[in-house]
Protein backbone atom coordinates (compact mmCIF):
# COMPACT_ATOMS: atom_id res chain seq x y z
CA UNK A 1 0.00 0.00 0.00
CA UNK A 2 3.00 2.30 0.11
CA UNK A 3 3.86 4.64 -2.73
CA UNK A 4 6.82 2.40 -3.57
CA UNK A 5 6.80 0.50 -6.85
CA UNK A 6 4.72 -2.68 -6.69
CA UNK A 7 6.54 -5.97 -7.07
CA UNK A 8 4.08 -7.44 -9.55
CA UNK A 9 4.32 -6.28 -13.13
CA UNK A 10 1.04 -5.57 -14.82
CA UNK A 11 0.15 -5.84 -18.48
CA UNK A 12 -3.11 -5.35 -20.30
CA UNK A 13 -3.51 -6.55 -23.87
CA UNK A 14 -6.66 -6.32 -25.97
CA UNK A 15 -6.70 -7.76 -29.48
CA UNK A 16 -9.54 -7.35 -32.02
CA UNK A 17 -12.14 -7.11 -29.25
CA UNK A 18 -15.81 -6.97 -30.22
CA UNK A 19 -18.61 -7.16 -27.65
CA UNK A 20 -22.39 -7.26 -27.78
CA UNK A 21 -25.20 -7.18 -25.21
CA UNK A 22 -27.79 -9.05 -27.30
CA UNK A 23 -25.46 -11.38 -29.17
CA UNK A 24 -26.18 -9.78 -32.54
CA UNK A 25 -25.65 -5.99 -32.55
CA UNK A 26 -22.05 -5.15 -31.60
CA UNK A 27 -21.81 -2.39 -28.98
CA UNK A 28 -18.06 -2.28 -29.50
CA UNK A 29 -16.11 -3.44 -32.51
CA UNK A 30 -12.49 -4.25 -33.30
CA UNK A 31 -10.57 -2.68 -30.40
CA UNK A 32 -6.84 -3.39 -30.06
CA UNK A 33 -4.47 -1.79 -27.62
CA UNK A 34 -2.04 -2.66 -24.85
CA UNK A 35 -0.75 -0.96 -21.73
CA UNK A 36 2.13 -1.81 -19.42
CA UNK A 37 2.94 -1.13 -15.78
CA UNK A 38 2.90 2.55 -14.99
CA UNK A 39 0.84 3.64 -17.98
CA UNK A 40 -2.33 5.67 -17.79
CA UNK A 41 -4.71 5.47 -20.73
CA UNK A 42 -7.49 7.98 -21.28
CA UNK A 43 -10.56 6.36 -22.85
CA UNK A 44 -12.29 9.08 -24.80
CA UNK A 45 -15.59 8.92 -26.62
CA UNK A 46 -19.19 10.13 -26.73
CA UNK A 47 -22.01 8.70 -24.62
CA UNK A 48 -22.81 5.28 -26.06
CA UNK A 49 -19.40 5.18 -27.73
CA UNK A 50 -18.40 1.95 -26.00
CA UNK A 51 -16.44 3.08 -22.93
CA UNK A 52 -18.67 1.20 -20.48
CA UNK A 53 -18.83 -1.82 -22.80
CA UNK A 54 -15.04 -1.92 -22.93
CA UNK A 55 -14.82 -1.77 -19.13
CA UNK A 56 -17.41 -4.56 -18.76
CA UNK A 57 -15.46 -6.72 -21.18
CA UNK A 58 -12.20 -6.03 -19.31
CA UNK A 59 -13.90 -6.98 -16.02
CA UNK A 60 -15.10 -10.27 -17.53
CA UNK A 61 -18.77 -9.27 -17.13
CA UNK A 62 -19.29 -9.34 -20.89
CA UNK A 63 -17.83 -12.18 -22.94
CA UNK A 64 -16.02 -11.02 -26.08
CA UNK A 65 -17.97 -11.76 -29.28
CA UNK A 66 -14.61 -11.73 -31.04
CA UNK A 67 -11.00 -11.09 -30.13
CA UNK A 68 -9.30 -11.48 -26.76
CA UNK A 69 -8.53 -9.73 -23.49
CA UNK A 70 -5.41 -10.63 -21.51
CA UNK A 71 -4.76 -9.01 -18.16
CA UNK A 72 -1.83 -9.90 -15.92
CA UNK A 73 -2.87 -8.68 -12.48
CA UNK A 74 -6.13 -8.13 -10.61
CA UNK A 75 -8.60 -5.59 -12.00
CA UNK A 76 -10.74 -3.14 -10.04
CA UNK A 77 -13.53 -0.86 -11.17
CA UNK A 78 -14.01 2.64 -9.75
CA UNK A 79 -17.55 3.79 -10.60
CA UNK A 80 -18.81 7.33 -10.81
CA UNK A 81 -19.82 8.44 -7.35
CA UNK A 82 -23.27 9.49 -8.65
CA UNK A 83 -23.99 5.85 -9.44
CA UNK A 84 -23.72 4.78 -5.80
CA UNK A 85 -26.56 5.08 -3.28
CA UNK A 86 -25.91 8.03 -0.99
CA UNK A 87 -28.64 7.06 1.49
CA UNK A 88 -27.10 3.69 2.42
CA UNK A 89 -26.07 3.19 6.06
CA UNK A 90 -22.37 2.76 5.28
CA UNK A 91 -19.35 4.76 6.42
CA UNK A 92 -16.31 5.61 4.31
CA UNK A 93 -14.49 2.76 6.11
CA UNK A 94 -17.33 0.32 5.32
CA UNK A 95 -17.04 1.21 1.63
CA UNK A 96 -13.25 0.83 1.61
CA UNK A 97 -13.64 -2.57 3.31
CA UNK A 98 -15.88 -3.74 0.45
CA UNK A 99 -12.58 -4.10 -1.41
CA UNK A 100 -11.85 -7.09 0.85
CA UNK A 101 -15.18 -8.88 0.16
CA UNK A 102 -13.73 -11.26 -2.44
CA UNK A 103 -11.15 -12.67 0.00
CA UNK A 104 -13.40 -12.73 3.10
CA UNK A 105 -15.85 -15.67 3.38
CA UNK A 106 -19.31 -14.80 4.72
CA UNK A 107 -18.65 -16.62 7.99
CA UNK A 108 -15.50 -14.61 8.79
CA UNK A 109 -15.19 -11.07 10.07
CA UNK A 110 -12.71 -8.79 8.33
CA UNK A 111 -9.17 -9.49 9.48
CA UNK A 112 -7.19 -6.87 11.38
CA UNK A 113 -4.87 -6.73 8.36
CA UNK A 114 -7.77 -5.84 6.05
CA UNK A 115 -9.04 -3.20 8.47
CA UNK A 116 -5.54 -1.71 8.61
CA UNK A 117 -5.34 -1.87 4.82
CA UNK A 118 -8.63 0.01 4.49
CA UNK A 119 -7.50 2.63 7.00
CA UNK A 120 -4.19 3.10 5.16
CA UNK A 121 -6.01 3.31 1.81
CA UNK A 122 -8.24 6.06 3.21
CA UNK A 123 -5.14 7.86 4.51
CA UNK A 124 -3.56 7.65 1.06
CA UNK A 125 -6.54 9.34 -0.54
CA UNK A 126 -6.74 11.93 2.24
CA UNK A 127 -9.99 10.76 3.82
CA UNK A 128 -8.70 9.12 7.03
CA UNK A 129 -10.27 11.78 9.26
CA UNK A 130 -13.67 11.06 7.68
CA UNK A 131 -13.39 7.25 7.94
CA UNK A 132 -16.43 6.93 10.21
CA UNK A 133 -18.53 9.52 8.45
CA UNK A 134 -21.50 8.33 6.44
CA UNK A 135 -20.47 7.91 2.79
CA UNK A 136 -23.46 9.93 1.58
CA UNK A 137 -22.51 12.85 3.84
CA UNK A 138 -19.16 13.33 2.08
CA UNK A 139 -18.63 15.71 -0.84
CA UNK A 140 -18.53 14.35 -4.41
CA UNK A 141 -14.74 14.53 -4.54
CA UNK A 142 -14.36 12.86 -1.15
CA UNK A 143 -16.72 10.06 -2.19
CA UNK A 144 -14.73 9.53 -5.38
CA UNK A 145 -11.55 9.22 -3.31
CA UNK A 146 -13.23 6.65 -1.03
CA UNK A 147 -14.12 4.58 -4.10
CA UNK A 148 -10.47 4.75 -5.21
CA UNK A 149 -9.47 3.60 -1.69
CA UNK A 150 -11.83 0.62 -2.16
CA UNK A 151 -9.92 -0.33 -5.33
CA UNK A 152 -6.63 -0.05 -3.39
CA UNK A 153 -7.96 -2.48 -0.77
CA UNK A 154 -8.67 -4.88 -3.66
CA UNK A 155 -4.93 -4.52 -4.37
CA UNK A 156 -5.64 -4.30 -8.08
CA UNK A 157 -2.88 -3.79 -10.61
CA UNK A 158 -5.34 -2.49 -13.21
CA UNK A 159 -7.81 0.24 -12.28
CA UNK A 160 -10.74 1.10 -14.55
CA UNK A 161 -11.97 4.56 -13.56
CA UNK A 162 -15.33 5.69 -14.91
CA UNK A 163 -15.17 9.49 -15.28
CA UNK A 164 -13.46 10.07 -11.93
CA UNK A 165 -13.58 13.86 -12.33
CA UNK A 166 -17.31 14.13 -13.09
CA UNK A 167 -19.12 16.34 -10.57
CA UNK A 168 -15.93 16.99 -8.60
CA UNK A 169 -14.73 20.43 -7.47
CA UNK A 170 -11.35 21.88 -8.48
CA UNK A 171 -9.63 21.02 -5.18
CA UNK A 172 -10.77 17.42 -5.28
CA UNK A 173 -9.87 17.17 -8.97
CA UNK A 174 -6.29 18.17 -8.16
CA UNK A 175 -6.21 15.75 -5.21
CA UNK A 176 -7.52 12.88 -7.37
CA UNK A 177 -5.04 13.77 -10.10
CA UNK A 178 -2.20 13.52 -7.55
CA UNK A 179 -3.47 10.14 -6.32
CA UNK A 180 -3.66 8.79 -9.87
CA UNK A 181 -0.14 10.04 -10.57
CA UNK A 182 1.07 8.15 -7.47
CA UNK A 183 -0.74 4.96 -8.52
CA UNK A 184 0.80 5.20 -11.97
CA UNK A 185 4.23 5.73 -10.44
CA UNK A 186 3.73 2.54 -8.41
CA UNK A 187 3.42 0.58 -11.64
CA UNK A 188 -0.35 0.19 -11.86
CA UNK A 189 -2.18 0.46 -15.17
CA UNK A 190 -4.96 3.05 -15.18
CA UNK A 191 -7.77 3.29 -17.72
CA UNK A 192 -9.61 6.56 -17.25
CA UNK A 193 -12.92 7.05 -19.07
CA UNK A 194 -13.41 10.75 -19.71
CA UNK A 195 -15.21 13.27 -21.88
CA UNK A 196 -12.60 15.94 -21.27
CA UNK A 197 -10.04 16.24 -24.07
CA UNK A 198 -7.78 18.55 -22.04
CA UNK A 199 -7.84 16.00 -19.23
CA UNK A 200 -6.91 13.24 -21.70
CA UNK A 201 -3.77 15.16 -22.73
CA UNK A 202 -2.30 14.52 -19.29
CA UNK A 203 -2.13 10.75 -19.66
CA UNK A 204 0.36 8.52 -21.48
CA UNK A 205 -2.00 7.13 -24.11
CA UNK A 206 -5.42 7.99 -25.47
CA UNK A 207 -7.91 5.44 -26.78
CA UNK A 208 -10.67 7.06 -28.86
CA UNK A 209 -13.89 5.05 -29.23
CA UNK A 210 -17.02 5.56 -31.27
CA UNK A 211 -18.56 2.09 -31.36
CA UNK A 212 -15.20 0.98 -32.74
CA UNK A 213 -11.63 2.08 -32.17
CA UNK A 214 -10.93 5.42 -33.84
CA UNK A 215 -7.35 5.87 -32.62
CA UNK A 216 -4.88 4.75 -29.99
CA UNK A 217 -1.54 6.29 -29.14
CA UNK A 218 0.19 9.18 -27.39
CA UNK A 219 -1.94 12.32 -26.92
CA UNK A 220 0.16 14.27 -29.42
CA UNK A 221 -0.79 11.80 -32.16
CA UNK A 222 -4.39 11.03 -31.20
CA UNK A 223 -5.84 14.33 -30.02
CA UNK A 224 -5.93 15.96 -33.42
CA UNK A 225 -8.91 17.76 -34.94
CA UNK A 226 -9.42 14.94 -37.45
CA UNK A 227 -9.47 12.20 -34.78
CA UNK A 228 -11.72 14.20 -32.43
CA UNK A 229 -14.19 14.89 -35.23
CA UNK A 230 -14.19 11.20 -36.10
CA UNK A 231 -14.73 10.34 -32.43
CA UNK A 232 -17.45 12.84 -31.55
CA UNK A 233 -18.91 13.71 -34.97
CA UNK A 234 -21.57 16.42 -34.83
CA UNK A 235 -21.61 16.38 -31.03
CA UNK A 236 -18.35 18.29 -30.79
CA UNK A 237 -17.54 21.98 -31.09
CA UNK A 238 -13.99 22.69 -32.20
CA UNK A 239 -12.38 25.93 -31.11
CA UNK A 240 -8.88 27.01 -32.12
CA UNK A 241 -7.02 28.37 -29.10
CA UNK A 242 -3.50 29.11 -30.25
CA UNK A 243 -1.95 25.77 -31.16
CA UNK A 244 -4.42 23.56 -29.31
CA UNK A 245 -7.82 22.21 -30.17
CA UNK A 246 -10.36 22.34 -27.37
CA UNK A 247 -13.30 19.96 -27.53
CA UNK A 248 -16.61 20.70 -25.92
CA UNK A 249 -19.14 17.90 -25.84
CA UNK A 250 -22.78 18.27 -24.99
CA UNK A 251 -22.91 15.90 -22.05
CA UNK A 252 -26.27 14.50 -21.00
CA UNK A 253 -26.67 12.93 -17.56
CA UNK B 1 -53.23 -15.95 22.33
CA UNK B 2 -50.00 -17.82 23.15
CA UNK B 3 -49.89 -19.23 19.62
CA UNK B 4 -50.54 -15.78 18.18
CA UNK B 5 -47.66 -14.33 20.22
CA UNK B 6 -45.30 -17.08 19.05
CA UNK B 7 -46.27 -16.54 15.41
CA UNK B 8 -46.01 -12.77 15.74
CA UNK B 9 -42.51 -12.97 17.22
CA UNK B 10 -41.32 -15.42 14.55
CA UNK B 11 -42.78 -13.26 11.79
CA UNK B 12 -41.17 -10.21 13.39
CA UNK B 13 -37.74 -11.78 13.02
CA UNK B 14 -38.39 -12.59 9.35
CA UNK B 15 -40.12 -9.27 8.66
CA UNK B 16 -37.56 -7.17 10.53
CA UNK B 17 -34.54 -8.75 8.83
CA UNK B 18 -35.99 -9.01 5.34
CA UNK B 19 -37.72 -5.64 5.71
CA UNK B 20 -34.31 -4.02 6.14
CA UNK B 21 -33.29 -5.23 2.70
CA UNK B 22 -36.70 -4.40 1.22
CA UNK B 23 -36.38 -0.81 2.41
CA UNK B 24 -32.70 -0.45 1.47
CA UNK B 25 -33.34 -1.90 -2.00
CA UNK B 26 -36.50 0.22 -2.50
CA UNK B 27 -38.75 -2.81 -2.89
CA UNK B 28 -41.52 -1.57 -0.58
CA UNK B 29 -44.12 -1.01 -3.31
CA UNK B 30 -43.20 -4.29 -4.98
CA UNK B 31 -43.66 -6.09 -1.64
CA UNK B 32 -47.06 -4.49 -1.03
CA UNK B 33 -48.16 -5.41 -4.54
CA UNK B 34 -46.83 -8.99 -4.23
CA UNK B 35 -48.90 -9.41 -1.05
CA UNK B 36 -52.03 -8.00 -2.67
CA UNK B 37 -51.50 -10.14 -5.77
CA UNK B 38 -52.03 -13.28 -3.67
CA UNK B 39 -55.66 -12.29 -2.99
CA UNK B 40 -57.21 -14.09 -6.01
CA UNK B 41 -55.20 -17.21 -5.14
CA UNK B 42 -56.44 -17.15 -1.56
CA UNK B 43 -60.05 -16.74 -2.73
CA UNK B 44 -59.94 -19.83 -4.98
CA UNK B 45 -57.86 -21.98 -2.59
CA UNK B 46 -60.85 -23.09 -0.47
CA UNK B 47 -63.31 -23.92 -3.28
CA UNK B 48 -60.58 -25.68 -5.27
CA UNK B 49 -59.33 -27.67 -2.27
CA UNK B 50 -55.78 -26.30 -2.55
CA UNK B 51 -53.58 -25.33 0.40
CA UNK B 52 -53.85 -21.51 0.74
CA UNK B 53 -50.05 -21.17 0.98
CA UNK B 54 -49.63 -22.94 -2.36
CA UNK B 55 -52.38 -20.91 -4.02
CA UNK B 56 -50.86 -17.69 -2.66
CA UNK B 57 -47.41 -18.69 -3.86
CA UNK B 58 -48.76 -19.50 -7.34
CA UNK B 59 -50.54 -16.13 -7.50
CA UNK B 60 -47.38 -14.34 -6.33
CA UNK B 61 -45.25 -16.09 -8.94
CA UNK B 62 -47.84 -15.24 -11.60
CA UNK B 63 -47.59 -11.60 -10.52
CA UNK B 64 -43.77 -11.65 -10.80
CA UNK B 65 -43.94 -13.34 -14.22
CA UNK B 66 -46.47 -10.84 -15.59
CA UNK B 67 -44.48 -7.92 -14.19
CA UNK B 68 -41.36 -9.16 -15.93
CA UNK B 69 -43.28 -9.66 -19.20
CA UNK B 70 -44.92 -6.21 -19.16
CA UNK B 71 -41.72 -4.31 -18.34
CA UNK B 72 -39.46 -6.27 -20.71
CA UNK B 73 -39.82 -3.91 -23.66
CA UNK B 74 -39.12 -0.84 -21.52
CA UNK B 75 -42.31 0.87 -22.74
CA UNK B 76 -43.95 0.55 -19.32
CA UNK B 77 -42.08 1.46 -16.13
CA UNK B 78 -41.84 -1.06 -13.30
CA UNK B 79 -43.81 1.25 -10.97
CA UNK B 80 -46.65 1.67 -13.45
CA UNK B 81 -46.77 -2.06 -14.23
CA UNK B 82 -46.74 -2.91 -10.50
CA UNK B 83 -49.67 -0.52 -9.91
CA UNK B 84 -51.55 -2.00 -12.85
CA UNK B 85 -51.14 -5.57 -11.61
CA UNK B 86 -51.96 -4.57 -8.03
CA UNK B 87 -55.28 -3.07 -9.15
CA UNK B 88 -55.96 -6.03 -11.43
CA UNK B 89 -55.29 -8.59 -8.67
CA UNK B 90 -57.56 -6.82 -6.19
CA UNK B 91 -60.31 -6.47 -8.81
CA UNK B 92 -60.05 -10.13 -9.84
CA UNK B 93 -60.04 -11.27 -6.22
CA UNK B 94 -63.10 -9.12 -5.43
CA UNK B 95 -65.08 -10.45 -8.40
CA UNK B 96 -64.14 -14.06 -7.57
CA UNK B 97 -65.05 -13.57 -3.91
CA UNK B 98 -68.33 -11.72 -4.40
CA UNK B 99 -69.79 -13.14 -7.62
CA UNK B 100 -68.15 -16.49 -8.34
CA UNK B 101 -67.54 -18.19 -4.99
CA UNK B 102 -69.58 -15.87 -2.75
CA UNK B 103 -66.93 -16.01 0.01
CA UNK B 104 -68.86 -13.46 2.11
CA UNK B 105 -67.27 -12.50 5.44
CA UNK B 106 -64.20 -14.69 4.69
CA UNK B 107 -62.88 -11.92 2.46
CA UNK B 108 -62.05 -9.75 5.49
CA UNK B 109 -59.92 -12.55 6.84
CA UNK B 110 -58.07 -12.96 3.53
CA UNK B 111 -57.41 -9.25 3.20
CA UNK B 112 -56.57 -8.38 6.82
CA UNK B 113 -55.53 -11.70 8.40
CA UNK B 114 -56.46 -13.37 11.64
CA UNK B 115 -53.48 -13.60 13.93
CA UNK B 116 -55.69 -14.88 16.75
CA UNK B 117 -56.92 -17.86 14.71
CA UNK B 118 -53.70 -19.35 13.36
CA UNK B 119 -53.11 -23.07 13.00
CA UNK B 120 -50.02 -24.99 14.16
CA UNK B 121 -48.94 -25.20 10.51
CA UNK B 122 -49.05 -21.38 10.25
CA UNK B 123 -46.83 -21.05 13.33
CA UNK B 124 -44.40 -23.65 12.02
CA UNK B 125 -44.20 -21.89 8.66
CA UNK B 126 -43.54 -18.58 10.44
CA UNK B 127 -40.73 -20.17 12.48
CA UNK B 128 -39.24 -21.75 9.36
CA UNK B 129 -39.24 -18.49 7.44
CA UNK B 130 -37.69 -16.70 10.43
CA UNK B 131 -34.85 -19.25 10.54
CA UNK B 132 -34.24 -18.97 6.78
CA UNK B 133 -34.32 -15.15 6.90
CA UNK B 134 -31.75 -15.13 9.72
CA UNK B 135 -29.49 -17.59 7.89
CA UNK B 136 -29.81 -15.73 4.58
CA UNK B 137 -28.99 -12.40 6.23
CA UNK B 138 -25.87 -13.93 7.80
CA UNK B 139 -24.70 -15.45 4.53
CA UNK B 140 -25.79 -12.78 2.05
CA UNK B 141 -25.55 -9.49 3.97
CA UNK B 142 -22.37 -8.38 2.17
CA UNK B 143 -23.77 -9.39 -1.22
CA UNK B 144 -27.05 -7.53 -0.67
CA UNK B 145 -25.27 -4.51 0.78
CA UNK B 146 -22.73 -4.19 -2.05
CA UNK B 147 -25.35 -4.80 -4.76
CA UNK B 148 -27.73 -2.25 -3.33
CA UNK B 149 -25.05 0.34 -2.63
CA UNK B 150 -23.32 0.20 -5.99
CA UNK B 151 -25.09 -2.03 -8.54
CA UNK B 152 -22.59 -1.20 -11.29
CA UNK B 153 -19.47 -1.90 -9.26
CA UNK B 154 -20.59 -4.81 -7.06
CA UNK B 155 -19.71 -7.57 -9.53
CA UNK B 156 -16.19 -6.21 -9.86
CA UNK B 157 -15.84 -6.71 -6.08
CA UNK B 158 -16.36 -10.45 -6.58
CA UNK B 159 -20.00 -10.32 -5.48
CA UNK B 160 -22.51 -12.70 -7.14
CA UNK B 161 -25.13 -10.00 -7.69
CA UNK B 162 -27.61 -11.94 -9.85
CA UNK B 163 -27.72 -14.93 -7.51
CA UNK B 164 -28.09 -12.62 -4.51
CA UNK B 165 -31.00 -10.78 -6.11
CA UNK B 166 -32.73 -14.02 -7.08
CA UNK B 167 -32.43 -15.35 -3.52
CA UNK B 168 -33.71 -12.07 -2.07
CA UNK B 169 -36.84 -12.15 -4.24
CA UNK B 170 -37.43 -15.87 -3.52
CA UNK B 171 -37.15 -15.24 0.23
CA UNK B 172 -39.42 -12.23 -0.09
CA UNK B 173 -42.07 -14.41 -1.79
CA UNK B 174 -41.81 -17.09 0.92
CA UNK B 175 -42.06 -14.50 3.69
CA UNK B 176 -45.09 -12.86 2.08
CA UNK B 177 -46.81 -16.27 2.04
CA UNK B 178 -45.91 -16.86 5.71
CA UNK B 179 -47.17 -13.43 6.75
CA UNK B 180 -50.52 -13.71 4.91
CA UNK B 181 -52.49 -15.73 7.52
CA UNK B 182 -51.49 -13.27 10.24
CA UNK B 183 -52.03 -9.86 8.62
CA UNK B 184 -53.71 -10.64 5.30
CA UNK B 185 -53.00 -9.79 1.68
CA UNK B 186 -53.40 -6.03 2.12
CA UNK B 187 -51.26 -5.57 5.22
CA UNK B 188 -48.06 -7.50 4.51
CA UNK B 189 -46.22 -4.17 4.60
CA UNK B 190 -47.16 -3.90 8.28
CA UNK B 191 -44.47 -6.45 9.11
CA UNK B 192 -42.27 -6.31 6.00
CA UNK B 193 -41.88 -2.56 5.47
CA UNK B 194 -43.10 -0.40 8.37
CA UNK B 195 -40.68 -1.57 11.14
CA UNK B 196 -37.63 -1.32 8.86
CA UNK B 197 -38.71 2.07 7.51
CA UNK B 198 -39.08 3.28 11.11
CA UNK B 199 -35.70 1.84 12.13
CA UNK B 200 -34.15 3.59 9.11
CA UNK B 201 -35.03 6.93 10.71
CA UNK B 202 -33.29 6.06 13.97
CA UNK B 203 -30.11 4.26 12.91
CA UNK B 204 -27.12 4.87 10.68
CA UNK B 205 -25.30 1.55 10.53
CA UNK B 206 -26.42 -1.76 9.06
CA UNK B 207 -26.13 -3.86 12.26
CA UNK B 208 -28.13 -1.27 14.21
CA UNK B 209 -30.72 -1.08 11.43
CA UNK B 210 -31.21 -4.86 11.38
CA UNK B 211 -31.46 -5.12 15.19
CA UNK B 212 -33.79 -2.13 15.54
CA UNK B 213 -36.00 -3.33 12.72
CA UNK B 214 -36.48 -6.76 14.35
CA UNK B 215 -37.02 -5.20 17.79
CA UNK B 216 -39.60 -2.76 16.45
CA UNK B 217 -41.42 -5.46 14.48
CA UNK B 218 -41.63 -7.59 17.64
CA UNK B 219 -42.73 -4.72 19.89
CA UNK B 220 -45.33 -3.47 17.39
CA UNK B 221 -46.72 -6.98 16.89
CA UNK B 222 -47.07 -7.66 20.63
CA UNK B 223 -48.54 -4.21 21.31
CA UNK B 224 -50.95 -4.59 18.37
CA UNK B 225 -52.01 -8.04 19.55
CA UNK B 226 -52.69 -6.82 23.09
CA UNK B 227 -54.61 -3.85 21.69
CA UNK B 228 -56.67 -6.17 19.48
CA UNK B 229 -57.34 -8.59 22.35
CA UNK B 230 -58.47 -5.95 24.83
CA UNK B 231 -60.37 -3.67 22.44
CA UNK B 232 -61.81 -6.47 20.28
CA UNK B 233 -60.14 -5.20 17.12
CA UNK B 234 -58.83 -7.26 14.17
CA UNK B 235 -55.10 -7.92 14.95
CA UNK B 236 -53.66 -7.02 11.51
CA UNK B 237 -55.06 -3.48 11.43
CA UNK B 238 -54.22 -3.02 15.14
CA UNK B 239 -50.55 -3.85 14.44
CA UNK B 240 -50.64 -1.51 11.44
CA UNK B 241 -51.94 1.34 13.60
CA UNK B 242 -49.22 0.77 16.22
CA UNK B 243 -46.59 0.62 13.45
CA UNK B 244 -47.85 3.86 11.92
CA UNK B 245 -47.76 5.59 15.30
CA UNK B 246 -44.20 4.34 15.93
CA UNK B 247 -43.13 5.65 12.53
CA UNK B 248 -44.63 9.08 13.24
CA UNK B 249 -42.85 9.22 16.61
CA UNK B 250 -39.55 8.15 15.04
CA UNK B 251 -39.93 10.82 12.35
CA UNK B 252 -40.33 13.45 15.08
CA UNK B 253 -37.32 12.14 17.01
CA UNK B 254 -35.11 11.91 13.91
CA UNK B 255 -35.94 15.53 13.01
CA UNK B 256 -34.84 16.75 16.45
CA UNK B 257 -31.91 19.21 16.34
CA UNK B 258 -29.65 17.09 18.56
CA UNK B 259 -29.78 14.19 16.07
CA UNK B 260 -28.42 16.15 13.13
CA UNK B 261 -24.87 15.45 11.96
CA UNK B 262 -24.84 11.91 13.32
CA UNK B 263 -21.75 9.82 12.72
CA UNK B 264 -21.85 6.16 11.82
CA UNK B 265 -19.77 3.30 13.05
CA UNK B 266 -18.12 0.79 10.76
Amino acid sequence: MSAATRDTLVRLEVRGLSASYDGTTPALHDVSFSADSGQAVAVLGPNGGGKTTLFRALLGELAPAAGSVRIEGATAYVPQTERSRLDFPVSALDVALMGAYARTPWYRRFTAADRDLAQVALERVGIAEHARKRFGALSGGQRQRVLIARALVQDAGVLLLDEPFAGVDQTSEEAIMGILDDLRAEGRVLLIATHDVEQARRWDRVLCLRGAQVAYGPPSETLTNAVLEATYGAEIVMLDCGHRAVAVQHHHH
Amino acid sequence: MQRALLAALALSIAGGLLGTWIVLRRLAFFTHAAGSATFPGLVVAGPWGVAPQLAALAAGLGFAGLLSRITRSGATSTDAATGLLLAGALALGSVLASDVYRSGVGVDRLLFGTLLGLSDADVLLAAGVAAVAAAATAVLARTWLATGFDPGGARALGVATARGDWLLLALLAATVVAVLPAVGALLVSTLLVVPAATARLLTSSLPALLATSVALAGAESVAGLLLAYHLDLPPGPAIAIVGGAAFALAALVSAAPWRRGRRVTA
